[in-house]
Formats: C-alpha cells, structure tokens, sequence
C-alpha cells in the first residue's frame, strides 16, 4: 500500500490548482461560506457564457475527454492524473470537466471503441468543444430495468432505418442536438441480440419532444417519440445486433467513484457546517448526538466509498477489469444521497420545510432540491434493487431470479 | 498511489490460509472452546515454529520487521477461522515494548516474543466505561527502587495465556506502564466466560505486587498517548478480525442459500435472502477498505484516530450483519449449536463493544476533528 503521489502527480496536482484560481467560474462560491443551489439545470442555462468559457479552457489545456487517446483529440492522460484532476476540481468546487455532460460519459467512449473513423471526426471534436449535447434514448415505457425488453424499432429501407416507437426519462432530450438511441432491428432475435445502436440528430422530421415535470419542479427529461424517422445507415454505432455490447462497454473509463465522493465530501462539510448554524431539540444541532451519529456514520460511509474506489483503481492500474464490484458504490451512493437531504432537514427542523425563494429558506433552498432531486442518482443508473442483483449473481454467485 | 496487497502480502495471505485451513478447521475451534486450557499450546507451538510471533517483531530483536499492514493480513485471515489463539494479543503487546520499551527492555523481551516461548497482553482497561486515561485507577507507588501496584484490570485479551502482562498503572497523575511477569506474587488471573468461548479474556487482579523501577516501560505518568495509539493500531487488528468473520459468515450463508430448495427453487433465488446478501457482501467491502487503509494509516498519518474510528465502527456493522443473517438464513438449523452460522454471531457481539462500540467510535470521529 502506498498512498502517496510521485513527483510529477504532486507538479501535476499544482497545475491544476493553479489553473482552477483562474479559470473556475464557480471560485467565489467555493470561497464563500456555502454553495448555493446553483446547480440545476434551468440556472445552468443562464451561466451558458461562463461555462462555455471553462469548457474551453479546458479543452486547450487537453483536459476535456482527459483520458481518451491523443488520435481521437483527447488527452491522452493516465488514470492517477485524471483521479487528481477531478479531485481538485471536486474540491475547488468547480463545474463538469466538460459541458457535453452524455456526450463525454459514455457517447464519446462508445463511439471511440465501436465507431467508424468517419464518425470519430465527425463526434468527438464536437463533444469535446461542447457543441454537441446528447441524450441517451435507452428507456422505455415498458422497458425500464428491463432494457434488453425495448421494442422501439428500426426497419432498414435502402441505405436508411426507420424508425419508430417511444423512448422515455430521456434527460437533456430538449437541449440535444443527439441522441444515442438503442432499437430493436431483429424481432426474431433472443431478446440482447435484436439491439442496435443508433445515433440520431434530434432535428431530424418525425422526432417530437415531450418534456416531463419531476417532483422538484424541474424539468430534466422528457418523452421522445418517432415517428418513421430516417436517419442513414452511416449513423450505425457498431454492428447490427451489437447494441447491447455497445451500451455495455460504453460505460464510463474510469471506476474510482471520486466526483461523486468529492461532490459528498463537500456536501458533508456543508451540513456540519449547517449543524453548527441551527438548532434542533433545544440546542445547537451539532451538539445533538443523534446528529453527530448521523453525521459520523455518514462521513465512515463516504471515506469507504473514497477508499473502495482507490482499490478499484488500483485494480484497473494493474490491468485488470473492474465490473461488478461497482455496484458496491453505487448502492453506498445511494443510501447517501438520500440520507443526505434528510439530514439536512433534520437538522434545520421546521425551517427544513422551507424551499427556495421563501422567506427565512437556509442556504436558499439547497438542501431541499436534494430532498427533492436524490431519484435522479438513486433511479437513474439503474435502480438499488437491480445492484444487488448484480452483486448477489456475479459476485455471489446466488441464481438469477429472472 | 497503489492500493492493494502487493505480491509479499498475497503470498503471506495464502500461506496463512492453507496453514488454517489444514490446522484450524472448525472442528479445532470447537475443541478449543469446550476446553478448559487457557489456550491451544498445540498450535501456538506450531505457528511458533512457522515464525508468526517474529514477523511484526523489528528485525534487530529476532523479528522478521514487517508492517502492520501485513499483520492486518494475517488477522483477516485468523478472522475467518475464527482462530482462538493468543496471538494478535501478543503482537499487539509487542508493538508497545518495540515502540515505548529502552533498548535494555526491547532486548530482554523481544526476542521472546519472537521465538514464541513468551506470549504478552495489554493490561490497560479496567470496569470504566471510560476507554480514556481516566478510566485507569489501578495505582502505582513507587520509593525508587521498587514500584508497587494495586488495583484491577478487566477484559484483558489472552491474560490466561501470557506469561507478561503490560499493566497501565497511575502514578504523578499521569499513566505509566509496567512489566509484570504474570506469576508475580500477588498477580491474580480470573478467567472470564465469554459470549465467544472461541476467545479468552480474564480480570487481572494486583495485590501490592511489586515490581522494579526498571520494569517501568517509558517515562513515569508520560505514557499514556503512546499507549493509546498502541491500542489503536490493536483496535485495527481487532477490526480486520471481524471483516474475515463477516465474510466467513457471508460465504457460509450464500453457500447455503445455493442449496437450500423451498417452493422448488434455491432460496438464494429470493431477493428477501439474494439481497440481504448483497448487503453484507457491501458493508464488508466498505469495512475492508476503510480496515486496510486504517493499517497502513497508524504507521503513516499523524494523527490515524479517525481512520481507526470509521475501521471499528463499520467493521462493527458488518459483522453484526453477516452475524445475524447468517441465523436466520439458515433457518431453524441456524439456532443449532452443530451449525457454524452461530460462532460467526458470537464474534460479533463480543467485538461489538470491545475497543469501543460503534457509537463510541462515530462520536470520537467528530471530537478528533474538533468537532
Ligand atoms: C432523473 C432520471 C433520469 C433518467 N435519464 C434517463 C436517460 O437519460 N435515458 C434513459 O434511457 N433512461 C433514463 N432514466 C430511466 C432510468 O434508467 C430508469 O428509470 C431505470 O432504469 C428504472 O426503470 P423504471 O423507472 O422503468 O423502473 P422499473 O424498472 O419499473 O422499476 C420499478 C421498481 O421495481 C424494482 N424492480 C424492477 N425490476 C426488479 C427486479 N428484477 N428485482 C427487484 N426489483 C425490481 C425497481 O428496483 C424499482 O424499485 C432516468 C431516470 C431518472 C429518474
């Protein structure tokens, strides 16, 4: 074991430090006593100008796409760089490391393994520049945690596919110029064989999107329907019936869980910080020792998560593949994520009822939109229940239930 | 940054395993926990000969001098075999003389410990609840040349088996720690009856025994912080321990569950079992990363009581876990004395609270941060 970091990582840390003094348009923020809920989508909009600007800044300093490979525009760096890079930024507070949020998450990576050249010159300087935003057209009304079930189709006419059905929760649907789209090309197929990838601009006639309401007032995804789209063959990822693969591996490079445990380990100096301003049963919140309890156990589960990432990425830098395991994280996420808001609320009692923009709201409304927005990390990537089933067959080796 | 066994460590682990496995099946624990001995002289004269006592042992006292990193190793592995022996007690005491003794007193008991033909416990804790220094009442008078010392310990790991007792004493209004040898006149080992009669623990009772000054191990009432951090790197041990008992009771669970037929399907097939599973197979995984890390922080961060507090306290949670649900997986077999799943269970509840509860450790956790 070894947790220290070379001579050039430690150069490497300062440089990004040095670069985030600068560049990080959320610096006063991070400076600032507590952030605010600055980070929902419709605010994120109006930053647009200043974002525009760090994407690039980060695009000539080759840390957009940070560990893809040189040929394809990327950076080209290592995993222990990349881990120190979204380290600092975590801490510093800082926006994505990148804008084209799908697009650098799994698009850019599955197109980088499965797509043409032509597709790679095509894409991936517009993901890494942020000029192209993508939605990711996996679920279906009927198809959730069972995707391999999809039915929206694509029937091959000439040198096009039509296409036709539903996709649903499609997030960022209204503000793509893409979508990754997965359909059933092979009816006849077993159901993981029948799955083709395609990628579809969202002007194209015959797409119409619905967007949908959550519970926090927000506007996230939406429904998209297809109505005999045509979009032409060359816009195939992969190989017809490959899709499921595709999707598979397209999953992100990079297993250490670190953005999301440093965006928790700010989130959790945040409510000792909040613990400290209010009180609860008749005393300072942080005096309260079912609070300190909660906060405590919170912080153990958050280092575990820091520490079981590192070995993940140990794994990964001694060449081996890291798969199911992540579902361990995934499921230490969500229970956080959760407890989260509701500690937070907790400790602000009565006034935890209050939202952004009412009269004597805490931290404008920040730990409500958490209350109110935790599904979307809880649900979104696939549901508890469903990583335990991972964990409980691959790991375990317990029978399929289905 | 590397986070893993290197090649060293999984060759240890591997000899460990087949050495407990051959050894220390089952069935050896349960001889050991209907016997009366203070311990299994069988297999501690064995490991002796394999060395085990030497190797956190520094090598210019007839050690091998490796980390504790590797021990934590080791203690996984003798978790998992729920191994009844004196041994992390003793190389948990080592780790005190090696760190806090003179050269004088490192070169007299040292190289004992290493060659197995002594075995040494802490004597620290007494009936308080106050795992602090000021839970110690167990006072030493000294008039220069001659210490005596009075007064009662409790809970002391493997006293029955140590033949050197490392007692915390008061004395200037501060802690000291002295050498007893355990046949001293005046030194009484009550033993224990345990939940976990796998483990030995005593209460160790002192009448006027009297000791010389040059058994004092570091400076009079200075010791007590350096004592401390040694419980820490103890209390470590003790958390590796119970992560390979929890998934010892994980594997014991899940193995059944693959066999168990109900409603004509396995019973692992359920996700009211799959999935209790898939939990402790989660908090054993948290708890083994925060362990090892927790290993390597007490010889390498300033100030590791954080890093042990998480250790402890999630440890604590996975065995209680595993533990439980190993019972009740197995259903009525699970409450049988024949059925493993309940050794695991009474691991658990003894460990839970020793070296402190969970809650304790969550509480210590926040005040260490000046919280
Ligand atoms: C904020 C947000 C954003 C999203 N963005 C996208 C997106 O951009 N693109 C996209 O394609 N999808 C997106 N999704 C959809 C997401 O992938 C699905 O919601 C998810 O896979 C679960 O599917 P479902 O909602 O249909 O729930 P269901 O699959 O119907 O599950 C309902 C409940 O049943 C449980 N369940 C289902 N199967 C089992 C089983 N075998 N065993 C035990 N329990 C089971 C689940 O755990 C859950 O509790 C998004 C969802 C959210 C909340």
């Amino acid at each position: 074991m070894d947790f220290s970091f070379s001579e050039r990582e430690e150069a490497f840390r300062r440089e990004v430090r040095e670069f985030l003094d600068v560049s990080n348009p959320h610096r006063v923020v991070a400076a600032g006593k507590d952030a605010q809920s600055d980070d929902d989508v419709e605010s994120a909009m109006d930053r647009l100008p200043k974002l525009l600007a760090w994407n690039q800044a980060l695009v000539e300093k080759g840390w957009v796409g940070f560990h893809w490979p040189k040929e394809v525009g990327g950076g080209g760096g290592g995993l222990i760089e990349q881990m120190i890079l979204k380290q600092e930024s975590g801490k510093a507070r800082a926006p994505m490391l990148g804008l084209s949020y799908m697009g650098l998450a799994w698009v850019g990576p599955g197109i980088i393994k499965y797509g043409t050249e032509e597709q790679k010159r095509r894409f991936i300087p517009a993901i890494l520049e942020a000029r192209d935003h993508w939605c990711t057209g996996y679920s279906e009304p009927g198809s959730g945690s069972d995707l391999a079930s999809l039915r929206c189709s694509a029937v091959r006419d000439g040198d096009h596919y039509v296409i036709s059905g539903q996709k649903t929760w499609t997030s960022l649907a209204m503000w793509s110029q893409w979508m990754i789209l997965l359909v059933r090309t092979d009816p006849g197929a077993a159901k993981h064989l029948g799955i083709t990838c395609l990628l579809v601009p969202m002007d194209a006639a015959g797409v119409e999107v619905r967007p949908i309401k959550a519970m926090n007032g927000e506007t996230p995804f939406a429904e998209v329907f297809f109505n005999d789209v045509r979009v032409p063959v060359e816009n195939r990822l992969g190989a017809e019936g490959q899709g499921w693969d595709v999707t598979k591996h397209a999953l992100a490079n990079e297993r250490s869980s670190i953005a999301e445990v440093t965006a928790m380990v700010n989130h959790l100096e945040d409510l000792k910080r909040l613990a400290k301003r209010c009180r609860s049963n008749g005393r300072v919140a942080i005096q309260d020792p079912l609070v300190r309890q909660r906060l405590a156990r919170m912080e153990t589960m958050i280092e575990a998560m820091r520490l079981t990432g590192l070995r993940f990425l140990t794994k990964q830098l001694r060449g081996h593949e890291v798969g199911a395991e992540t579902s361990v994280n995934k499921l230490l996420r969500a229970e956080l994520e959760v407890e989260i808001g509701r500690l937070a609320l907790d400790i602000e009692g009565r006034y935890g009822s209050l939202v952004k923009g009412s009269p004597g709201a805490i931290d404008n409304g920040k730990w409500q939109r958490q209350a109110l927005t935790w599904p979307s990390y809880v649900i979104g990537g696939g549901t508890p229940n469903i990583q335990k089933n991972v964990i409980a067959e691959r790991l375990l080796g317990l029978p399929h239930d289905a | 940054m590397d986070f893993g066994f290197s090649a060293d460590q999984e060759q240890l682990k591997a000899q460990v395993r087949r050495f407990l496995d051959s050894e220390c099946p089952m069935d050896r624990v349960r001889q050991v926990m209907a016997a009366k001995e203070s311990h299994d002289r069988g297999l501690w004269s064995k490991i002796a000969e394999l060395g085990w006592p030497a190797l956190t042992v520094p090598e210019s006292f007839g050690g091998l001098g490796m980390r504790w990193e590797d021990l934590v190793v080791i203690a996984e592995e003798m978790g998992r075999s729920l191994f009844p022996s004196p041994f992390l007690a003793s190389a948990v005491a080592a780790r005190a003389i090696a760190l806090m003794g003179s050269e004088g007193q490192k070169s007299r008991w040292l190289p004992l410990l290493a060659s197995g033909d002594l075995i040494a416990t802490l004597a620290i804790l007494e009936d308080s609840d106050d795992l602090s220094a000021a839970g110690i009442g167990l006072v030493a008078e000294s008039d220069g040349e001659h210490v005596v010392l009075s007064g009662s310990k409790m809970f002391i790991p493997h006293a029955q088996a140590a033949g050197l007792l490392l007692v915390a004493a008061r004395e200037h209004g501060g802690i000291s720690l002295f050498a007893v040898p355990a046949d001293a006149a005046g030194v009484t080992v009550t033993p224990l009856r345990l939940i976990d009669q796998s483990q030995r623990a005593a209460r160790v009772t002192l009448a006027a025994v009297v000791v010389e000054s040059s058994d004092r191990i570091g400076e009079p009432g200075a010791v007590w912080s350096d004592l401390a951090a040694v419980l820490d790197a103890g209390t470590v041990v003790l958390a590796a321990e119970m992560v390979g008992a929890a998934d010892a009771a994980l594997r014991l669970a899940a193995e059944y569950a693959k066999v168990r037929k109900q409603f004509g399907h396995p019973i692992g097939r359920f996700q009211g079992v799959k999935h209790r599973l898939a939990e402790i197979l989660v908090d054993i995984e948290s708890s083994r990363s925060l362990v090892y890390f927790a290993s390597w922080a007490v010889d390498h961060q300033e100030d590791p009581r954080g890093a042990v507090s998480m250790a402890k306290a999630y440890a604590s949670q996975a065995l209680d876990r595993a533990g439980e649900e190993g019972i009740q997986i197995h259903g009525a077999i699970g409450f049988t004395w024949e059925c493993d799943a309940q050794l695991y269970y009474k691991r658990g509840r003894y460990c839970r609270n020793l070296a402190g509860s969970p809650e304790y450790h969550h509480e210590r956790l926040l005040s260490v941060q000046g919280i």
